[in-house]
């Protein structure tokens, strides 16, 4: 059975013989002598290779290792996933919405849901404290980049603001 | 060259410039200081606000960000044990023992001096040395361009701690990165998978900024809840009252050994992606060695305080010559400083001095002056900066990825940027939950363009491949590639056979 290292060797390798086979398809070009997949190959084939040889250390590395003990009480905290996979998707939606929204909304909404997944509220003081984070954090980015930098941030094609 | 620095010096001082310098001096401190926020994700924040700013003050922002980071760690690592950046570990080794004697003042401020005598020490060599080293770099072909980029990913591939086969995917998945677009001998599309955005390749800065920033932020967010509370361990009435002139004294008393912890530092940073903390950690076992007490090291020994804090300052300036020089960035602090030199138009490499000299000079002077700021900023708000820690994660993490999103957006006025961002995020935390290190990845997607190039250009001129061998530079620098990697599988081996005798075969 392949660990994590195994699954990760199959998936780069996968991923670079894929591309190594679309680079087959491009023209080279009769007045240059090195085509345009010349590099690519080398670097895919050299990715997928490597790829591999994770996936083979790795089975070869499993006849050796011993089984896994159970966590016992002293064990470390578990990492929380959860958390990590809501802020990632959170930050999605911000993206996706950015230009529907406006940066000034959008950045508001984000900051404020961000916070408040974080640091889950339990009285309105918690809640007013996400909402502030949001505003302030939107208002002084605005401020800073727009007026004094002058740099252009997003703005909504919904709200047009 | 003394003349052009004493008026880089002078146009320096300029309020223009002094203000980027000081608020980046202090936003590296700062970011320094936050144990969990490191100076590659200080200085990811501080880019979107260099963009509206002329290149030097820009890159002035940058280097105090820099200096002020490399210093601001030693804050936490003395007064609370925790180290603020991962190159301050070893400053906690003997900084918080002294502090937890009763001497918090001495551990902090001998900390604070030391980092500036390592840092100027440091800024003699940049200065003396970027010169010379890109005039030795002008003689360069295509195919020493090619050997010296290889050699620069086989050692950051190599030197990494977790395995060497990691460190090597990790680099050819940079490389990966970079043969997307169109290619750049003919401008033929290729991988792109009918993307127009992809056309034009993938910009290594939105890449750079999601995988540390993602990475970093996402794993502290899997600690959320668990995390010591910072604030607790402050002692509100703690004194940092001290004699500088007898700390002072303490360090310079020992040119020598500040010499040598500032070679140490400047020569680790020399080497692409071997930062800060190898330095400073190199630094204190060999001040351990060389001591004639070293039972007292990790017990509140000044010699460890310096030894870590000089070299690991110094380090800065070694990074400084090899993107000055080489234009390959010692670490991603420096790769993100390459980052703000493109976006100004401006080539960093060999020729960067010779084109470019007022900047050039400009930033040795802003590395110069950065120094006495850091000392003047620990001087007035040491005690504040420690306050500084007990800011909430949760309102801290969104800030940072909102300034993240506008850095990206902001490189070319597209949402494209901002979604390179979020996937190179989620690749970011996957390499790092699955053991492959981020530096030998980032330095592939910076070097990737300029191996593909050059490697063209030299079998254009001559399709001969044992010119790359036969090449006296190009050969001797395939030569070091090759025992840099031998090197580093004797290491790993060494460190196996180490864990293996110890019972501790967690490989």
């Amino acid at each position: 059975m392949l660990s994590r290292d195994g699954w990760a060797g199959l998936a780069v390798a996968a991923a670079s013989l894929l591309f190594f086979a679309l680079t087959l398809g491009l023209k080279h070009n009769p007045m240059v002598p090195i085509g345009p997949g010349f590099y690519p190959r080398i670097v895919l084939g050299l990715s997928a290779a490597l790829g591999l040889w994770l996936v083979v250390a790795d089975v070869v590395r499993s006849r050796r290792r011993p089984r896994a003990r159970q966590a016992g009480p002293g064990a470390p905290r578990p990492a929380n996933y959860a958390a990590v996979a809501l802020q990632f998707a959170l930050f999605g939606v911000y993206a996706v919405l950015l230009p529907f929204l406006g940066f000034r909304i959008g950045t508001f909404a984000y900051v404020a849901a961000a916070n408040a997944l974080m640091d889950p509220p339990r009285a309105a003081s918690g809640w007013a404290r996400a909402l502030l984070t949001g505003l302030a954090t939107a208002a002084a980015t605005w401020l800073v980049f727009e007026r004094y930098l002058l740099v252009l941030l997003p703005r909504g094609t919904w709200t047009g603001f | 060259m003394f003349e052009l620095l004493l008026d880089a010096l002078q146009g320096i001082m300029a309020a223009k410039y002094l203000v980027p310098l000081a608020a980046g001096t202090l936003a590296g401190i700062v970011g320094g200081a936050l144990p969990g926020v490191t100076i590659t994700m200080t200085i990811i924040v501080v880019l979107p606000f260099t963009f509206g700013l002329d290149p030097l003050q820009g890159l002035a922002a940058m280097t105090g960000v820099y200096v002020g980071g490399s210093a601001g760690g030693l804050v936490t690592a003395i007064l609370l044990g925790i180290p603020g950046t991962p190159s301050a570990i070893a400053t906690t080794f003997d900084g918080h023992p002294m502090a937890k004697k009763g001497e918090p003042g001495r551990a902090l401020w001998l900390g604070i001096w030391a980092s500036f005598f390592g840092g100027l020490l440091g800024a003699v060599f940049l200065i003396g040395a970027t010169g010379p080293l890109a005039r030795f770099a002008l003689q360069f072909g295509p195919w020493e361009f090619f050997s010296l980029f290889v050699l620069a990913l086989s050692m950051v591939a190599g030197l990494v701690e977790a395995s060497i086969l990691k460190g090597l995917v990790a680099g050819m998945l940079g490389l990966v990165v970079t043969v997307i677009g169109n290619d750049p001998v003919m401008g033929q599309e290729r991988l792109t998978l009918g993307i127009p955005f992809l056309r034009g390749g993938i910009d290594f800065l939105p890449v750079l900024i999601g995988v540390f920033a993602f990475s970093q932020v996402m794993q502290e967010v899997e600690r959320i809840g668990g995390a010591a509370q910072l604030a607790g361990r402050l002692d509100r009435a703690l004194s940092l009252a001290v004699s500088h002139a007898k700390v002072i004294w303490e360090i310079v008393s020992r040119p020598f050994q500040l010499l040598w912890f500032a070679f140490i530092g400047v020569l680790i940073g020399v080497l692409p992606a071997i930062g800060g903390s190898a330095a400073s950690m190199f630094a204190w076992d060999q001040a351990k060695r060389i001591s004639r007490h070293p039972e007292r090291f990790g017990t509140g020994t000044p010699e460890g305080i310096i030894a870590s804090e000089s070299s690991n300052n110094a380090n800065v300036g070694g990074s400084l010559v090899t993107i000055m020089a080489f234009g390959i960035p010692g670490d991603a602090v420096t790769a993100v400083m390459l980052g703000a030199l493109t976006i100004h138009g401006i080539q960093s490499g060999p020729l960067f001095i010779a084109q470019n000299a007022q900047l050039a000079y400009g930033i040795f002077a802003a590395y110069l002056l950065a120094h006495p700021l850091m000392v003047l900023m620990f001087a007035l708000g040491a005690r504040w900066m420690l306050a500084v820690v007990t800011v909430p994660r949760a309102v801290l993490y969104p800030v940072v990825l909102v300034l993240c999103a506008i850095g990206a957006y902001a490189l070319n006025n597209t949402m494209a940027n901002v979604y390179v961002l979020l996937v190179f995020g989620v690749l970011g935390y996957a390499m790092v939950k699955a053991g492959f290190p981020l530096a030998p990845f980032i330095l592939g997607v910076i070097l990737g363009d300029q191996i593909e190039i050059n490697l063209v250009r030299a079998l254009m001129t001559d399709s001969n491949l044992w010119l790359f061998v036969t090449r006296p530079i190009s050969g001797m620098l395939l030569a070091a590639a090759a025992l840099s990697f031998v090197a580093a599988i004797w290491q790993h081996r060494r460190t196996r056979a180490r864990g293996a005798a110890g019972g501790e075969a967690d490989f």
